[in-house]
């Protein structure tokens, strides 16, 4: 179906009328990125409905490379939240960008394709290579409109995923390889390589090759420390990206790559995994509590939350898979309007400091609502999208790693802890400064991920019917290897 | 010698020709643009007499030279360094330059005709006079300004060194042939290798990899890098080493089987050392000739994987990953070094050349901020680039030998190296202090630069064009 490849290319064409057309009229970028997102949001809504549909294309026949995608309902499912998050995205930086704003959009909306290109990727060269496409406009965005300390965090960034994934790379190829091996022909294609037998002994290095890079990009404690640099260094924008969709591509791999290629090296390496994922549960949380910056500790926090999902999918039952997903799409909903918060905050004050804000509620009453009930998401209060993931998280692994599940869910009190010590110290205590509240643009874009916390809370069961087929797909594996 | 070997010389041919017309030309009436001009000519017809006759198999033309389709492939990389480097003098130069304009065509035809001379070597003889001809022109164009006090001290180490070097090969040949009695590049490998045979095949390889800069043999690089002009250093860091290469895996794969294991050990510590070192060194480098001068040395250290790892199997796979390379690091340098040479001036004392002076180009001259960039992450192996394809070449034929060494070395290698071109390339993106000069006008070669950018990206995009070609180019497996 070619019109897949359309979800590939339009944003990029779009990114490049942007650019052109800012330069002639100033302030038309911002509504040809908002229509564009909205003209992609409608298209692949309409390819979603025509159910699971692919592609392939010859593509480099000398190593049997193809350019294949596949949307299925997972991919769907996070290619339309990552549309959103990108519509999200122009919204907040409306008049924030200053400079060289076409470039901007440009930028936004390459990454934008990147990380389509990502959750569509069928073909592991492909998938590759979108995976380090994403990269390039991501660091512009950070080097170009970030803030003071931009270019330490930009390099930081670029450099953590590009080595990690350079171990990846030596697994896709060690993977084709074996293939040749075995069948006598190079593949990168996905669906082939799930049918092959890899020995325990390989399975688990190249296991290795890919959890690394998926690990630095989840992030997951100790491969963590790019993450609060890049998000607090980001413009608004960069951050809603980052956290909202960037993230997620780490979880999407695990999902897509690790569990259903190496089953058995996966639920050997079980225990590592998961207590590394608490470790960054806990780790996420404490640090988040004692930071005085408000991205940096929305930063730690999505650290905290992430490690939520790393647990999930390697507890691997349906209960926790479906936890899984539905944290992700919650998270990439809670940590965006967390980011865009603190960047309409910046806005206004020009700083991101705890100690410089408190008291704002008296001057910004719609403000502080509208962030006490995303800091209320962020905490997992039932009727909100993250409970249901974390409930699931924690019902789904204690089944198999109770001890680890228990000071998991430690988390979650801590999680309360610092997300009321945020909320306390910006928008309660003696009024310091007048803040404007909320505009109309502002409220709009609020309303609407507030409306978005609470029907994916009430309604969970819109994202699990979507992954259906790929959690019930990746329990089928489990039962085959599972002793 | 009969017609049809002078027909298959033609390339060869035009390009003698044109060397004579230059002169001529010169002493007739002395005008840049006809020097120009009959030298790009001269450049083009021998691009269009080697795609016309392009081999399909091994043809032998008198007892000195062979012409055959790895060796034509190298030859067409040659005749696109050439003739870059032909287009850029010009804007390079100005139009009232103090430095006399015409010799520098004649010395560039010489050093393209030593270097397809030694791409299609198969004797001793012809191999030591293709290698000085490219040697001694490349000598005189590295010191073409003469008020540079940097380029006069880079040209007399690189002539000191090359020399040595060039006396160590000879030296090696020597041993080679006192053991073997045959001056034939195939025989003299295909008798039986005592120890002196050994030792002068050897020398044989050390004095390639003096010409190649690999470590421990890289002292001379980047003094002459940065040195020389800005062109004269592109011509050094691609022809150069493209021609010399060709020769290097020649002799490599005629390694004979019980020397292999020796062989390999010397060339994979070789190939570790210059990979790692290389870039190492280039990581605090602020001028960025320097730096060019340790990331060649580097990804020299990059292909020479190949070059070890043709010694064990799959030989067809190992000629397609060394020419894809190869053609990726000449395309990224001849547009690295295109953009400084567009940035400088040959009459002034130095180039532009210092990271700080291009502070902030992408915001004033953005296409030519555009096209370093691309070429500095093609050289870093980021997808999209060719440089990415032929990195997954070299990935993947050094994964199918389980040659795990070499794969860390290069992992390690490339990690660090992405830190130093990011530098450069966030240089580029960082607000600008001052305004850059740039050259005005210009347009063919600005077109033609623009065409190898294109190509650079199609080739990256699109890696199947040429990748699924190159088995039959090369006329192999």
């Amino acid at each position: 179906m070619v019109a897949l490849s359309f979800l590939i290319w339009l944003p990029l064409l779009f990114g490049v009328c942007a650019w052109y057309s800012e330069k002639k009229f100033s302030g038309s970028g911002n509504w040809i990125a908002l229509i564009s997102l909205f003209v992609l949001l409608i298209f692949s809504i309409y390819l979603g409905n025509s159910g699971t549909s692919s592609l392939s294309w010859e593509w480099f026949a000398r190593f049997n490379i193809h350019f294949a995608l596949l949307l299925d309902g997972l991919a769907l499912l996070l290619v339309t939240l990552t549309i959103v998050l990108a519509m999200l995205a122009v919204m907040v930086s409306w008049n924030d960008i200053e400079k060289h704003r076409g470039f901007f959009h440009f930028n936004l909306m390459f990454s934008v394709a990147g990380i389509i290109g990502v959750f569509l990727a069928a073909d592991l060269f492909l998938f590759f290579l979108f995976w380090e496409v994403m990269l390039l406009p991501m660091t512009a965005l950070i080097l170009i409109w970030g803030h003071e300390g931009r270019r330490y965090a930009a390099l930081k960034f670029f450099i953590f995923t590009q080595v990690s994934s350079l171990l990846m790379l030596v697994a896709i190829i060690a993977l084709a390889l074996h293939h040749q091996s075995q069948t006598g022909e190079l593949s990168f294609n996905l669906g082939q390589l799930q049918q092959l037998v890899i020995p325990d002994a390989m399975q688990f290095w190249l296991m290795l090759g890919f959890f690394i890079a998926f690990a630095v990009k989840l992030p997951m404690v100790p491969f963590h420390s790019w993450l609060p640099d890049a998000h607090t260094q980001a413009p608004t924008a960069g951050s809603v990206l980052l956290a909202g969709i960037l993230l997620k591509t780490g979880a999407y791999g695990l999902i897509r790559i690790v569990l259903p290629l190496f089953p058995s090296a996966t639920m050997e390496f079980a225990p590592i995994a998961v207590t590394l994922g608490v470790i960054s549960i806990i780790y996420g949380a404490l640090m988040a509590y004692s930071q005085t910056d408000f991205k940096r500790l929305v930063a730690y926090s999505s650290i905290s939350h992430m490690g939520f999902v790393l647990l999930a999918l390697f507890s691997w039952n349906e209960v926790a898979l479906q936890g899984a997903i539905l944290t992700i799409v919650a998270h990439g909903i809670s940590s965006a309007a967390l980011f865009s918060m603190a960047g309409l905050i910046q806005h206004r004050i020009h700083s991101r400091e705890l100690g410089n804000m408190g008291g704002m509620w008296a001057s910004a009453p719609k403000m502080a609502t509208v962030t006490l009930i995303f800091v209320m998401a962020g905490i997992g209060m039932p009727g909100m999208a993250n409970f249901n993931g974390e409930l699931f998280t924690l019902l789904g692994s204690y089944q198999q790693f109770p001890v680890q599940t228990i000071v998991a869910s430690l988390g979650i009190i801590l999680s309360a802890v610092y997300g009321l010590h945020l909320f306390q110290r910006a928008f309660q205590g003696p009024p310091n400064l007048q803040v404007t509240d909320l505009h109309f643009r502002e409220l709009v874009f609020t309303s609407l991920l507030v409306i978005a916390l609470i029907y994916f809370g009430l309604q969970p069961h819109i994202v699990l019917e979507l992954s259906s087929e790929t959690i019930s797909s990746l329990m089928q594996t489990a039962t085959e290897v599972r002793p | 010698m009969s017609m049809q070997e002078l027909w298959l010389l033609l390339p060869v041919l035009i390009i003698s020709a044109g060397i004579l017309a230059v002169m001529i030309q010169a002493s007739y009436k002395r005008s840049h643009f006809m020097a120009q001009g009959i030298c790009l000519i001269t450049l083009l017809l021998a691009l269009a007499a080697l795609i016309n006759q392009y081999p399909t198999d091994v043809k032998t033309i008198t007892i000195l030279f062979e012409y055959e389709p790895i060796g034509g492939f190298f030859s067409l990389l040659l005749l696109m360094v050439g003739i870059s480097v032909a287009l850029l003098q010009g804007p390079y130069m100005g139009a009232n330059s103090k430095e006399v304009t015409e010799e520098f065509y004649l010395l560039l035809l010489l050093s393209c005709l030593g270097a397809m001379l030694l791409v299609m070597s198969r004797h001793v003889g012809s191999v030591i006079l293709s290698i000085e001809l490219m040697s001694l022109s490349m000598l005189a164009i590295l010191a073409y300004n003469r008020e540079r006090k940097l380029a006069l001290e880079g040209a007399m180490k690189y002539l000191l060194l090359s020399g040595a070097a060039t006396s160590v090969l000879l030296m090696g040949f020597a041993l080679l042939y006192a053991s073997s009695g045959q001056m034939m590049l195939v025989d003299m490998l295909h008798s039986p290798m005592g120890l002196m045979a050994k030792s002068g095949f050897v020398l044989v390889l050390a004095g390639l990899a003096f010409k190649l800069s690999f470590v421990p043999l890289h002292f001379w690089t980047p003094d002459v890098y940065q040195g020389a002009p800005v062109n004269s250093t592109l011509l050094l860091t691609s022809l150069s080493k493209a021609a010399v290469f060709a020769l290097f895996i020649k002799l490599i794969l005629l390694v004979p089987a019980d020397f292999e294991a020796d062989m390999v050990r010397m060339l994979s510590w070789m190939a570790i050392a210059s990979m790692l070192l290389g870039n190492w060194l280039a990581l605090q480098q602020n001028s960025l000739k320097r730096l060019m001068a340790y990331s060649a040395i580097a990804h020299m250290g990059y292909i020479l994987v190949a070059g070890v790892i043709a010694m064990g199997i799959d030989h067809s796979l190992v000629l397609e990953g060394v020419s894809y390379y190869l053609l990726a690091y000449l395309v990224a340098s001849i547009l690295i070094f295109a953009v400084l040479t567009l940035l400088s001036r040959l009459d002034d004392q130095q180039d532009v050349d210092d990271l700080p002076q291009l502070q902030g180009l992408f915001w004033q001259h953005p296409w030519l901020a555009s096209i370093m960039t691309i070429a500095f992450l093609s050289l870093a192996g980021m997808p999209i680039t060719i440089g990415f394809i032929g990195k997954f070449y070299l990935l993947t034929l050094a994964i199918k030998l389980s040659a795990w060494w070499l794969v860390t070395a290069m992992l390690v290698g490339s990690a660090v190296g992405l830190y130093y071109y990011l530098r450069v390339i966030f240089t580029l993106f960082a607000p600008a202090k001052n305004d850059i000069y740039q050259t005005s006008g210009a347009y063919v070669t600005k077109i033609w630069i623009g065409l190898i950018t294109a190509s650079l990206l199609i080739l990256g995009i699109l890696p199947g064009l040429l990748g699924d070609q190159l088995r039959n180019i090369l006329a192999i497996g």
